[in-house]
């Protein structure tokens, strides 16, 4: 199952992980190009992983807890990847640190292929639990910018320098971020949501599950954080701590529904 | 043979001094080092001069005293002073000595401010000025290239040069935690004042262009807009302006706040809350401090810009530090280096060298013709050392000869003989 791929991808997040860690405990920028190159080479390896199970199992690979963790990872570390080419942020070390501690998780699920019902195979329940996943990995990306730009704003306000405030981008960069991130989730996320209910009204008539009812919360408090932003009348800090707060709906909607309900959504 | 370094700085020497025994300009420092060369005892030179010190830098195979003393005589006469007149004021290093106080000017952490990077262009200038008048040679160049290479580790190293420590500056990297694309953004300044104007050219340095200028008197805030390519802007319209700029900068004599909490509460949300900064440098304050506590409003007054200054100023003497270490090590090596041209060690090596050739060409040699009878084996091992020693006569004679170009002598033997094949 290529289970090899996923353990060396695992192996080389985990040393891009390490040195992330020094580089911040350091508040230095030196190993940031390790770290980049280490995070692109488990990002290769990992993204063979995910394409030769899509292969074999001739499903999206985000059907049970391991594989959509790891996609989880996989996404998250696509978009840091991705922020760190395009913008001269440094901040790549804290998108592999999220990344390799959602991978970490997802090594300790089952790694067999789930066994997913008949009727719920298809392209579009694939599109909609692929652009789920990948729609929350932006959301947290997002979160990552918020806490950085609170702990950026703290050092700035108090006037108390020599913390991480040195290897961090300025506000308006970081804010600018996180706003382009939450500007490209939401309509991931609303997409896939769409998607999921029209399947789910098709298959089971209206009935409500956890897993739903939590969906459109989290989708209410982006496109809260979203109208405010653009309606502009806004503080960014208190942006940054609804941005924090979704984050926690969101990891809670992912682990702990999928898991006190033992299923993705319970009645199917 | 020693190395020395006759000089004079700002913690030595008063201004009076320096500037007298200065050399202002590239051609005194020519026509200085041409005197300097010709020198008895002198073999290799090199001038240092700037605003905060005047160093001489000799490498000669005499003793120190007298080198010492024609340095002096040198400095007298070059800069028509009596010796006893700056005498007192002077240090001297030997050896050691000389070359880590060269190696911690060039990097920095013998300047009046510590860490900061001109210094390294200076030494780097100097040095090319006595290559360009041919009066370094083996030694000299070899520390000079060493002195800069130690710059720039300090410089990678440590932390040594990152942190601003001057009020103006620290001001621009505040403002550029805040704000991303100065170039994008506008300034106001209100008041005028030699820090606020000196800020603000940092500023305008760093890309901002849209620059506006205030005043009680409208005419000087027309001058002062002139100046930094800005618009002048009438002081009744001053809380408009605000709503329209990203960094502000105050200064003036008023005595009470110009720019209140309830003027920028006013403000933000005109401004739909995008982030100000305020640079109160007027005292008394200008700005109420209560604007600090508003979102995204950043007030900093000149003792938090100085507060700011200190902490880096103190973090810059830690990593000093680091960088006294770096040179330590550098020092070290340099003298590694130095020693390797000793006359009697290279001998050595050359022949130890030559004997080992011998011996495994003896080995094969036997192994070979296993049947001859010993006493021509005797006859063989006699005819290789003879030959050796009658090769290795001359080359011995000449290296342990004392004359002016020894150490390049030397330094050409390890290369001939491939001596320090296995460094770089």
């Amino acid at each position: 199952m290529g289970t090899i791929f996923f353990e060396l991808a695992l192996t080389l997040y985990f040393a891009g992980f390490l040195l992330s860690i020094v580089g911040l405990l350091r508040k230095k920028s030196d190993l940031d190009r390790a770290v980049f190159l280490l995070t692109l080479a488990g990002f290769f390896l990992h993204t063979v992983y995910i394409l030769v199970r899509y292969i074999k199992s001739g499903q999206a690979p985000v059907f049970s807890m391991h594989e959509a963790t790891s996609f989880f990872a996989w996404s998250i570390l696509a978009v840091s990847l991705l922020i760190n080419l395009t913008y001269k942020a440094r901040i790549l070390s804290f998108g592999v640190i999220l990344g390799f501690i959602l991978m970490f998780i997802s090594a300790f699920f089952p790694r067999s292929f789930p066994v997913v019902k008949p009727e719920l195979k298809g392209f579009w329940i694939d599109i909609h639990a692929l652009l789920a996943v990948f729609g929350i990995a932006l959301f947290s990306i997002a979160f990552i910018f918020s806490i950085l730009y609170l702990i950026q704003e703290r050092a700035i306000k108090s006037k108390k320098f020599g913390g991480f405030d040195r290897i961090l981008p300025s506000l308006e960069v970081l804010d600018k971020i996180n706003y382009r991130l939450i500007y490209c989730g939401l309509p991931v996320y609303t997409a896939a949501l769409i998607v999921g209910l029209i399947k789910y009204l098709s298959l089971l008539g209206f009935h409500f599950d956890p897993k739903q009812i939590w969906s459109f919360l989290t989708w209410a408090v982006y496109f809260l954080i979203f109208y405010l932003r653009v309606k502009g009348d806004w503080r960014k800090k208190k942006a940054a701590y609804l941005t924090i707060f979704g984050f926690l709906l969101v990891i809670f909607g992912f682990f702990g529904i999928n898991l006190l309900t033992e299923s993705f959504h319970k009645r199917l | 043979m020693s190395l020395i370094v006759v000089g004079l700085n700002h913690k030595t020497a008063p201004v009076e001094i320096r500037e007298k025994l200065a050399f202002n300009t590239q051609n005194s420092i020519k026509e200085g080092l041409k005197k300097l060369i010709q020198t008895e005892g002198i073999n290799e030179a090199v001038i240092f001069s700037t605003c905060n010190r005047v160093e001489v830098y000799v490498y000669s195979n005499q003793e120190y005293e007298n080198i010492v003393a024609n340095l002096k005589q040198f400095l007298s006469e070059f800069h028509n002073i009596s010796v006893k007149d700056f005498e007192q004021y002077l240090y001297i290093y030997y050896d050691r000595d000389a070359v880590s106080h060269l190696f911690k000017v060039t990097s920095s952490l013998d300047s009046m401010i510590v860490g900061e990077p001109q210094i390294t262009g200076q030494v780097k200038d100097s040095y090319e000025v006595a290559l360009s008048e041919r009066t370094t040679s083996l030694i000299l160049n070899h520390l000079m290239n060493r002195a800069l290479f130690t710059a720039k580790r300090v410089r990678n190293e440590t932390k040594i040069g990152e942190n601003p420590v001057s009020v103006s500056y620290a001001a621009v990297g505040l403002i550029k935690k805040v704000f991303d694309e100065l170039s994008k953004k506008s300034i106001l300044l209100v008041g005028a004042g030699e820090m606020a104007e000196l800020a603000m050219r940092h500023l305008i340095g760093s890309g901002i262009k849209n620059v506006y200028v205030t005043n009680r008197t409208y005419e000087r805030a027309e001058e002062l807009a002139r100046e930094f390519n800005g618009n002048a802007v009438a002081f009744e319209n001053l809380k408009e302006q605000i709503t329209k700029s990203d960094i502000v900068i105050c200064s003036t004599g008023a005595p009470q706040y110009v720019i209140t909490e309830q003027m920028i509460k006013e403000v933000m949300p005109l401004r739909k809350h995008r982030p100000l900064f305020f640079i109160d440098i007027s005292v008394p304050r200008n700005i109420d401090p209560k604007c600090n506590d508003l979102d995204n409003v950043y007030l900093y007054n000149i003792d938090d810009l100085q507060d700011v200054v200190d902490s880096n100023i103190l973090e810059r003497k830690k990593e000093a530090e680091k960088a006294l270490k770096i040179v330590e090590e550098e020092t070290e090596k340099f003298f590694q280096w130095l020693n390797s041209l000793q006359s009697v060690p290279v001998i050595v090596s050359i022949r130890n060298k030559a004997e080992q050739v011998r011996q495994e060409e003896l080995e094969k040699f036997k192994s070979r013709f296993k049947e001859l009878p010993p006493e021509v084996l005797a006859s063989v091992d006699y005819l290789t050392q003879s030959i050796i020693n009658k090769i290795m006569h001359s080359p011995t004679v000449a290296l342990k000869n004392n004359c002016d170009s020894k150490e390049i002598l030397i330094f050409a033997a390890r290369r001939l003989f491939g001596l320090d094949s296995e460094e770089e």
